[in-house]
């Protein structure tokens, strides 16, 4: 216990070890509080999108009584992915894709992937959330506390006083780095801590899988660094290799791979399917207007009953804008696979190299990864296709505005589903810090 | 200070990089990289015109395939307007990947620039893309001081300095010599790149395209230079005044995260917390309830279309509409698409005054971080800046109320007066030769003189930064020890 207290007194002696410890936790709170920011930012548009839909409908209705087909032109409905307080530790996806979504009954390929105002800059430079201090700063902090653990002593030569007085040099290197591990330990629960009193987080298997994976991960870099400073290089040597490391895992790699999906995988399915649904729908002004509702009753038998009304213009007109989602289903289809292809791409190149992999578990666990913004997608799709049944009929029997009820149509919310192997976070991490024990063992022999 | 001295330290500095091994490891290394960085980029720049071009053309061929029409239903079957990327993006990406590529351009609305690279990326996308830009801006300067950072250091900790300065060599013959030394080394990096950009250009650019894409990449390549020059000095400085090697390398290293990673990541950060963006909700009802108090030609009763009316009936000389001598309701959208479209450019413009706002944080901040400058200066005239996306919304904006307003006039002239409402049937409607006399959209790039004006902050302070950099130079060679 003495040796312990005796490291820890001497490895926090050193101003640096201070003023990089305070710094790092100064950027954390920070990372805090910009993603309580964001999370805030989503709390006051959907007030908005609360106060303005009531008023929305009554407008409408007082406008449109008679005429609700007109009205359902105009009429949106929201449907929000309400953020999980946890993507305020990692945004993710989330500043890209919008959250809070207003829907019409219309073609929904025509409005499913509408943006937010977003500034492209905001995004270029991503978010400097907690996730991006544990990922890039974290481990720049290992290495600054270890990379002259061994060479100082061999420098300053108390080197040699150690290997004759203690009982095994492993049983001098070791406590050192427990020292300093526990102080980064310290750091990222005080940080987790924080963060759960500014974003009222619940402690719960998210909460505390993020932190366990975020103390794998800075355990990842312990045994990095102890494999490099095993090879007893000086210090410099140590600091110079140790970051180009850094250099290589952190910006290097990532930026290759997304040169190379980007590339290797393009997405012109996307404009496709645009032109497509776009086509689906208005090119039916033109064609046999029978054909088109004969169309839409294969779609929806149920609405047989209303027949083959001569006169009449809205039961057309939507079955029309129904063509536009069904004629453009083999785009769409072809777009979403695309889309899963490049995320399984993603997937299995991150699963190799635990800052990517990290990054992406973080974001899955906080309910912001893209498979989780295509399944939101999939929900609206959900929703649209409840409000058309329902609309649908009344449209079809030309009822009145004011026989609806539209209290009932407040927004509603999504709640992203985190589906996670529990093995599959930890193992890219655990695998990756076993490998660098095992092949630092036959350095220690030669300490 | 004498010119020969200097040009001793120079060839001096040169020989000592270019007999070490390592170097040409590390030299290699780069070479890959850059050849990985050039394939890509050229790949990616040419697949992704490609598919925008392609998909313009099947958008306008199902424009033109249209049949005699009511001119309304063609402002709504609308068309698309694809972003092109400009062909010194196979340099600098910039913005590409986070900016929309397509706009689908209708009456009445203004639609979002959708299927942007980060809409079907992982969250991975944020650690970067490696391009050629990347490679001049971030790696090289991290070469330069892993070559420069023992220089004078080194020197020092083994006593040739000493001997140096007492052989009548003085500080400021030692410090400008390493630095052009340095600088001479920098070439080895920033030549090939160049030749690599001109090639492509010359290759896989857009020749039909007036872009002044030559007098863009001469002030790319003259900032680069100045770049590194910046980066070279500020090496040898830093080594000059560390007392030992190992501390100018950490000193450098150090530098290298906060300017390149910490620095411009909080200052767009604190643009975006001090200027928040509107909701998409406040800004679209913003704008609905102006129209609204302006004029709602869906309200029978509004009195601005109502006064309207009454003065064009008074003009002509008639009591209904339906005598007048053109379509009324094709008249009324002229009027309602003025007005939406005139407040939506103002608030637009407000918007975007915002993001500039954040923006400017980031602009600003060249001045204390070369890095910041280099990159600005770099993107603005690649074309793939934010001023670029925002001028090419404006301009498909612009096309789309063309579009919607030939298409009223249409209306006004050959849809008799008789049809009040209604754009469905075969019976009014406009001969399809019409469809094809309007023009496709053609993106056409940001206009060279207005880069230049976007541009201006990061010239300013990379001039700034050559002279700080003559100054620090010349400030560390009086104030430069030996031991």
């Amino acid at each position: 216990m003495i040796l312990y207290k005796l490291f820890l007194q001497q490895c926090i002696r050193s101003k640096e070890v201070w003023i990089s410890l305070l710094l790092i936790t100064l950027l954390g709170v920070i990372g805090i509080i910009i993603g309580n920011k964001h999370l805030e930012r989503q709390q006051e548009a959907i007030a908005e999108v609360k106060t303005y839909q009531e008023q929305h409908f009554d407008r409408q209705v007082s406008l449109h009584n008679e005429n609700l087909g007109l009205l359902l032109y105009y009429a949106k409905f929201a449907y929000i992915n309400n953020l999980n307080p946890l993507s305020g530790l990692s945004i993710g996806q989330a500043d890209v894709n919008p959250t809070v979504k207003r829907i019409t009954i219309k073609t929904f390929e025509g409005q499913k992937y509408d943006t937010d105002l977003v500034n492209p800059m905001n995004l270029q430079s991503g978010n400097l959330d907690l996730s991006f201090v544990i990922i890039y700063l974290f481990p720049l902090l290992v290495i600054v506390l270890t990379f002259n653990l061994l060479s100082e002593e061999t420098e300053t030569g108390t080197w040699r006083l150690v290997v004759i007085q203690a009982k095994s040099k492993l049983g001098f290197i070791i406590p050192k780095l427990l020292i300093r591990l526990m102080l980064l330990y310290v750091v990222l629960i005080f940080l987790f801590f924080i963060a759960k009193l500014i974003l009222n987080l619940s402690l719960n298997f998210q909460f505390f899988w993020m932190l366990g994976l975020s103390m794998l991960y800075v355990l990842f870099w312990f045994t990095l660094t102890f494999f490099i400073i095993s090879f007893k290089k000086s210090s410099g040597f140590n600091a110079l290799l140790l970051l180009s490391v850094w250099l290589v895992l952190i910006v290097f790699i990532p930026a290759g791979i997304n040169s190379y999906i980007s590339s290797k995988y393009p997405v012109p399915e996307a404009l496709n399917t645009a032109i497509a649904q776009r086509d689906g729908y208005h090119v039916k002004w033109d064609t046999d207007k029978l054909a088109t509702v004969k169309k839409f009753y294969k779609h929806y038998p149920q609405f047989k009953k209303y027949g083959y009304p001569t006169d009449g213009f809205w039961l057309w007109y939507y079955a029309m804008q129904q063509m536009g989602d069904d004629d453009s289903k083999k785009e769409r289809d072809a777009l979403n696979e695309k889309i899963k292809l490049r995320e399984q791409i993603s997937k299995q190149i991150a699963s190799v190299i635990p800052n990517m992999h990290l990054q992406l578990v973080f974001n899955q666990l906080a309910g912001t990864g893209m498979s989780q913004q295509m399944d939101y997608l999939e929900a609206t799709d959900v929703f649209h296709e409840k409000l058309r049944l329902f609309f649908y009929p009344k449209i079809f029997e030309g009822k009145h505005a004011d026989t609806i009820d539209w209290n009932q149509f407040t927004p509603e919310y999504y709640k992203a589903q985190i589906a996670l192997q529990p093995l599959q976070g930890l193992a890219t991490l655990i695998i990756a810090s076993v490998v660098m024990l095992l092949i630092s063992i036959p350095m220690m022999r030669r300490l | 200070m004498k010119w020969a001295n200097i040009r001793l330290f120079i060839i001096n500095f040169w020989c000592n990089v270019t007999t070490l091994k390592t170097f040409y490891l590390l030299y290699s290394i780069f070479i890959l990289l850059t050849a990985f960085a050039t394939v890509g980029g050229i790949k990616n720049h040419i697949t992704q015109n490609n598919i925008r071009q392609e998909h313009q053309i099947k958008a306008r061929q199902s424009w033109e395939a249209n049949p005699d029409k009511h001119p309304h239903r063609m402002a709504h079957f609308g068309t698309f307007a694809f972003r092109i990327s400009p062909s010194l993006g196979i340099f600098d990406y910039g913005l590409e990947s986070f900016t929309g590529n397509m706009v689908f351009l209708e009456a009445h609305r203004q639609n979002s620039v959708n299927f942007s690279e980060a809409t079907f990326s992982t969250g991975m996308l944020r650690f970067g893309e490696l391009n050629l830009a990347l490679l001049l801006q971030l790696v090289v300067p991290l070469i330069l001081f892993f070559i420069g950072f023992s220089s004078i250091a080194a020197d020092r900790e083994n006593g040739t300095l000493k001997i140096l300065l007492s052989q009548g060599a003085t500080w400021k013959e030692i410090l400008f010599g390493k630095s052009i030394g340095l600088f001479a080394i920098s070439m080895l990096f920033f030549i090939p790149i160049l030749l690599i950009v001109i090639i492509a250009l010359m290759v896989f650019g857009d020749q039909t395209i007036n872009d002044f894409r030559w007098l863009r990449l001469l002030i790319i390549g003259l900032g680069c230079l100045t770049f590194l020059f910046i980066v070279s000095s500020l090496t040898i400085v830093v080594s000059t005044n560390s007392s030992t090697s190992k501390n100018a390398l950490l000193r450098l290293l150090g530098i290298w995260l906060l300017l390149v990673v910490l620095l411009p990541k909080s200052a767009q950060a604190m643009g975006n917390y001090w200027f928040p963006t509107p909701s998409k909700l406040a800004f679209q009802s913003t704008i609905e309830k102006e129209a609204i108090q302006k004029g709602d030609s869906h309200n029978p009763n509004d009195p601005h279309y109502n006064a309207l009316r009454d003065s064009v009936l008074k003009v002509h000389n008639v009591s209904k509409v339906t005598d007048l001598p053109f379509n009324y309701s094709g008249f009324v959208m002229r009027e309602g698409e003025k007005i939406t479209s005139t407040l939506y450019k103002k608030h637009h413009s407000k918007l975007v005054n915002i993001y500039k706002s954040q923006n400017d944080v980031t602009r600003f901040s060249s001045f204390v971080n070369p890095f910041t400058a280099i990159k600005q200066l770099s993107m603005t005239m690649a074309g793939t800046d934010f001023s670029s996306y925002i001028d090419f919304q404006n301009k498909a904006d612009d096309y789309r109320y063309q579009l919607a307003q030939t298409m009223n006039e249409l209306q006004m002239e050959y849809i008799s007066p008789k049809k009040e409402s209604g754009s469905e049937g075969k019976t009014h409607v406009v001969g399809h030769e019409h469809w094809k006399e309007f023009q496709d959209f053609k993106h056409k790039p940001m206009a060279f003189s207005n880069s230049i004006k976007e541009a201006f902050p990061a010239l300013i302070s990379m001039l700034l930064w050559t002279i700080g950099a003559f100054g620090l130079l010349l400030f560390t060679s009086k104030r430069a020890k030996a031991i």
